[in-house]
């Protein structure tokens, strides 16, 4: 048997927020929101949990948090800073963890399986992460260890802010049995829409299925569906991560007809995700046009290359598959581009093409 | 209206091929069905092509209507053998009746069918046997583009000059070309072909020496055979100009058997990257040895006797380019001749000069 892993989950709380209210000390204490204006489209990015009181969430338009909260402050993010506390914290990890695996600027995965500190122990070593964190930005970050990544990250909302909390191997199959399925990470709204038909309501419910009713029924992720509800989660903690696609989408301060105008902004969007490609030396060969039109439905397509997409084709590609959708003739309020089929470019096996 | 299945079910899946699953009209996955004097005439579309056939019957009922391509002809293929079926419109509804079984279909009116007509004016008539069509389509087919930004080469040209026909299909890394001899001389002019309507063509050709006639008008091509009219638009673009491409003659060459060489491609290929599909070929007196090695560094050798006492040479191909024209030809030998190792390679026909495939060496 391979060794028991000790896996942590570290999340900081209320990131952009904290960061906002540690620089800003007027906004300590009170209700802040970055994102959008309140009378913009934008939506929030982040809310301290003053805020939070009120009902406000991520994610939730500024003008319906606004609505719930008329006296909140309203600030747009500054990422440059959030990029260099999240450089700042990512080094802590390092000083513990032999394999780090961030998820966003202030979320990440540790590997402490083989740290000799604490004489091992995960649990004061996401102690230790934790005051080194609060020492070296002045934020508070929230803990979750546990024998996998699945149940770190369960572990790390249950004590949040400022939190620690352990999910020792005893006690895995048992958090599991009783958590809620749309809690489950990996199960958003639909899949849990589509469980909670199945009569599965918590972990207890979807352990009753069969790996191939889960395999039937939702593909590929029934596998790892049926996994987590045994609380098995064998997913490695991944230094590098594999990028599967790259993109970008933006939203319109008002909606847009013009299929010129939305072309522009497309080629606009396009321009520095394929800089970032070829300074990575990564070759896409799928594009996929987002398009979400005045009344929010949402439509994608995707067009795929025998060669590597480059600018020009790209340029080309892009009215072509704007025309597929109802652009010019709906209103439209976001387009987003983003390029898949990734792989990273082999400048010695390149075949070469006529010169015609 | 009636027919017997046997009669109908040919043309049916004939121009039942070219109905795309997705499309944008509704109608478009539908089937113009036109019946008068004697005569059943099934026509398909998808804008970009069209194809009617007609069907002798032993009817003087008209019936004139649309309906589902598939439904169709899923109810006809399960039908039983030499069923009479019996076809009657009304209203919005087609009924299909055989023996016990009853089938009532939904129909959209005939006139608001996107039927192509052919354009008028000065258009270039050729005429060649079916068989000798097929065989020119399939030797320069497999060689088109696939959905390539350069839209003009997912398609064929198609070009008179003279008194050659000649065809031409490349992706850019590779080049096939072919040439028949017309009995008539034609002033220059030439057309891209869709490459589905290279694909449908290939399909609808028969292996008999009746003629084809290739209409070459404004934006459009129409070929007549047997009862059988193809309507195609054509790729409106600029053809690369494929005589810079072919090489006129490299020094290295040597002749092999198709079928050794191919064989022997085939098991080297099992070995080779499954991406990048590189194969090593490398000449010596007397001698060429196949080599790949796959990202877990297996290694496939084949070796084979030839006649060769020029230049030693160490070259890269992509062996699916290789394998392609190894397949997609008859002839019992083909040759082979190189420049060196950055330069195309030339392939050729011993037994049939009209024939040429290019295609460009890869570093590995």
């Amino acid at each position: 048997m391979t060794k028991q892993r000790k896996i942590i989950h570290v999340d900081m709380d209320a990131f952009f927020a904290s960061v906002e209210q540690r620089d800003q000390p007027a906004y300590q204490g009170k209700p802040l929101i970055v994102g959008g204006q309140p009378n913009s489209r934008g939506v929030v990015a982040a809310c301290s949990y003053e805020a939070r009181k009120f009902g406000i969430h991520s994610a939730m338009p500024c003008s319906r948090a606004y609505r719930l909260c008329p006296q909140a402050i309203f600030v747009p993010p500054r990422f440059e800073a959030y990029r260099a506390v999240s450089n700042q914290i990512r080094e802590i990890f390092w000083q513990y963890a032999s394999q780090v695996e961030p998820l966003s600027l202030d979320e990440a995965y540790l590997d402490v399986t083989y740290t000799a500190d604490y004489e091992g122990s995960a649990t004061l070593i996401a102690q230790a992460i934790k005051r080194d964190i609060l020492a070296k930005t002045q934020l508070h970050a929230s803990a979750g260890v546990s024998y996998n990544k699945f149940l770190a990250k369960i572990a790390s909302d249950l004590d949040k802010p400022n939190g620690l909390y352990v999910i020792r191997p005893e006690q895995g199959l048992h958090f599991v049995a009783d958590f809620p399925i749309g809690k489950f990470h990996g199960v958003g709204p639909a899949t849990e829409a589509k469980m909670q038909k199945l009569g599965i309501k918590t972990g207890a419910d979807l352990r009753k299925k069969t790996l191939l009713e889960l395999v039937e029924r939702f593909g590929k992720s029934g596998q790892y569906y049926y996994n987590i509800a045994r609380a098995i989660d064998e997913r490695p903690v991944r230094s590098k991560r594999v990028r599967k696609s790259l993109g970008k989408e933006t939203t319109f301060a008002e909606d847009i007809l013009s299929t010129e105008l939305l072309t522009e902004q497309l080629n606009a969007l396009a321009e520095p995700i394929l800089n970032m490609l070829a300074e990575q030396a990564i070759r896409a060969k799928t594009m996929t046009v987002k398009v979400k039109y005045a009344d929010f439905r949402q439509v994608t397509r995707a067009q795929s290359v025998d060669a590597a997409l480059d600018k020009r084709a790209v340029k080309q590609w892009i009215p072509l598959l704007l025309n597929r959708t109802e652009a010019g003739r709906k209103p439209i309020r976001l387009v987003g581009l983003s390029f898949s089929g990734l792989e990273v470019a082999n400048q010695q096996r390149v075949h070469p093409e006529f010169d015609f | 209206m009636k027919i017997n299945r046997s009669v109908l079910l040919k043309p049916l899946i004939n121009v039942t091929g070219i109905v795309e699953r997705r499309h944008t009209l509704p109608i478009l996955s539908n089937l113009l069905l036109e019946a008068n004097n004697n005569k059943i005439q099934l026509t398909a579309t998808d804008l970009e092509m069209q194809i009617s056939l007609s069907i002798d019957s032993h009817t003087q009922e008209a019936l004139t209507t649309t309906i589902s391509a598939k439904k169709f002809l899923d109810i006809c293929r399960a039908l039983p053998e030499d069923s009479e079926i019996d076809l009657v419109s009304k209203d919005s509804r087609m009924t299909v009746k055989a023996g016990k079984s009853r089938f009532n279909l939904q129909t959209l009116p005939a006139a608001d069918y996107p039927v192509m007509t052919k354009v008028n004016g000065d258009s270039v008539l050729i005429q060649l046997p079916q068989i000798e069509l097929k065989r020119l389509l399939k030797q320069v087919e497999f060689a088109m583009a696939q959905q390539d930004i350069r839209y003009y080469l997912n398609g064929l040209l198609l070009e008179v000059d003279g008194n050659k026909l000649n065809l031409v299909g490349t992706d850019g890394h590779r080049l096939s070309f072919t040439s028949a001899t017309l009995n008539q001389s034609y002033e220059k002019n030439n057309v891209i072909l869709p490459r589905k309507t290279v694909i449908e063509l290939i399909k609808l050709l028969e292996d008999n020496d009746e003629e084809v006639t290739i209409e070459i008008a404004a934006g459009q091509v129409n070929f007549a055979f047997g009862e059988m009219r193809l309507i195609s638009k054509v790729i409106d673009g600029k053809f690369p100009d494929y005589n810079r491409v072919i090489p006129t003659a490299h020094s290295n060459t040597f002749t092999v058997n198709r079928m050794a060489i191919l064989t022997a491609m085939q098991r080297a290929s099992i070995l080779s990257n499954e991406k990048y599909r590189g194969i090593r070929m490398v000449l010596s007196h007397n001698n060429i040895k196949l080599i790949s090695t796959n990202t877990e560094q297996e290694e496939a050798e084949e070796e084979l006797e030839i006649t060769y006492a020029q230049e030693s040479l160490d070259i890269g191909f992509n062996v699916t380019y290789l394998i392609d024209v190894l397949n997609n030809t008859q002839q019992e030998n083909i040759n082979f001749s190189f420049a060196d190792a950055n330069s195309s390679c030339l392939i050729t026909l011993p037994e049939d000069d009209d024939y040429k495939y290019v295609v460009m060496p890869m570093r590995i």
